[in-house]
């Protein structure tokens, strides 16, 4: 018998950086699929001569790159999705 | 008021001073040193940003490196930046949490660091809108860049006092195509100590930042 678990996506958002209207994701540290650590660097997103590192909200998969490199996002965009491992919350 | 420590290391290699910064990023991220401004120059160094354009590498990259120019990706933001001898360079590794969370604040008070050193010598540089750094007509006179992981900064400026300005030809300047550079020493037409102009950072970040700094040596921070 097949227990359903319940499964939860948790979004990777850009931040506020204060007075910055729109980033643009440079580089996915990770692929879909890839295992993650709560608090592990998985987009790095720039605006005008800044980096600034995106962490992984939680620990599980890379299950979605919503804003691919190159594009644009603003702060508070999702631009990712983790599906997060079982037991972690 | 809040203390920073203000770390002098001479001239130094950039890959070296890298791996330094990457350490120490790491370790004040943990809150396993204070907040700290390296203060140094480097040997010949041309680096590549996160946006860089390899094609604004114009001298022969294998020539370079032959004449010892080390050529490096790094994790800052921007295009292609040469660096050497003659300019100051600043890395502060700062928790932005404990000043403003606000990259447009951070890169402001930057260049208002610059702005303030090269005023003292009577030099009224300007901003221009979306070319971050300091700017004296069409010429660039100091560069930042930086990299924020957990609101710690690494990375940081660059304020031409008296670079070998041909070395500039080396690249585009932040691939703007007809981008000048220009430095301290040009402008005011004589040699300006590096020792100095490292002095009168220490008073306009203090200034700029809020904060008292503190000389501190490189082996206090890192033991």
């Amino acid at each position: 018998m097949v227990i359903r678990k319940e499964v939860a996506l948790a979004d990777i958002v850009v931040p506020p950086l204060g007075e910055v209207e729109e980033v643009r994701v440079v580089r996915w540290l990770h692929e879909v699929g890839d295992e993650v650590q709560a608090g592990e660097a998985v987009a790095e997103v720039e605006s005008q001569k800044a980096t600034f590192v995106i962490e992984a909200p939680v620990a599980g998969k890379l299950f979605a790159i919503l804003v691919p490199e190159g594009r644009a996002a603003a702060p508070g965009e999702v631009i990712g999705k983790i599906l997060e491992r079982e037991g972690e919350r | 008021m809040r203390e920073v420590s203000w770390v002098p290391l001479g001239r130094v290699r950039f890959g070296k001073a890298l791996e330094l910064q990457r350490r120490l990023h790491h370790l004040r991220r943990y809150g396993k040193v204070p907040d700290l401004v390296l203060s140094l120059e480097h040997d010949p160094v041309i680096t590549l940003g996160r946006s860089a354009d390899p094609r604004h590498i114009l001298g022969d990259p294998a020539a370079l490196v032959a004449s010892g120019v080390e050529v490096v990706e790094v994790e800052r933001g921007g295009d292609v930046s040469y660096h050497g001898p003659g300019q100051l360079v600043l890395y502060p590794i700062l928790d932005l949490r404990g000043f403003e969370r606000s990259i447009k604040w951070y890169i402001w008070a930057l260049e208002e660091v610059m702005l303030r050193v090269v005023a003292s010598y009577g030099i009224r540089a300007g901003r221009l809108p979306g070319r971050p750094g300091i700017w004296v007509g069409k010429g660039k006179l100091g560069a930042v860049g930086v990299y924020v992981r957990s609101w710690v900064t690494m990375h940081g400026l660059a304020l031409n006092v008296s670079p070998q300005l041909d070395h500039f030809r080396w690249i585009v300047p932040c691939g703007i195509h007809g981008a000048e550079v220009t430095s301290i020493a040009a402008l005011l037409g004589r040699e300006v100590p590096l020792e100095e102009v490292d002095e009168r950072a220490r008073d306009a970040f203090a200034h700029v930042f809020g904060v008292r700094v503190a000389p501190t040596d490189v082996e206090v921070v890192t033991e």
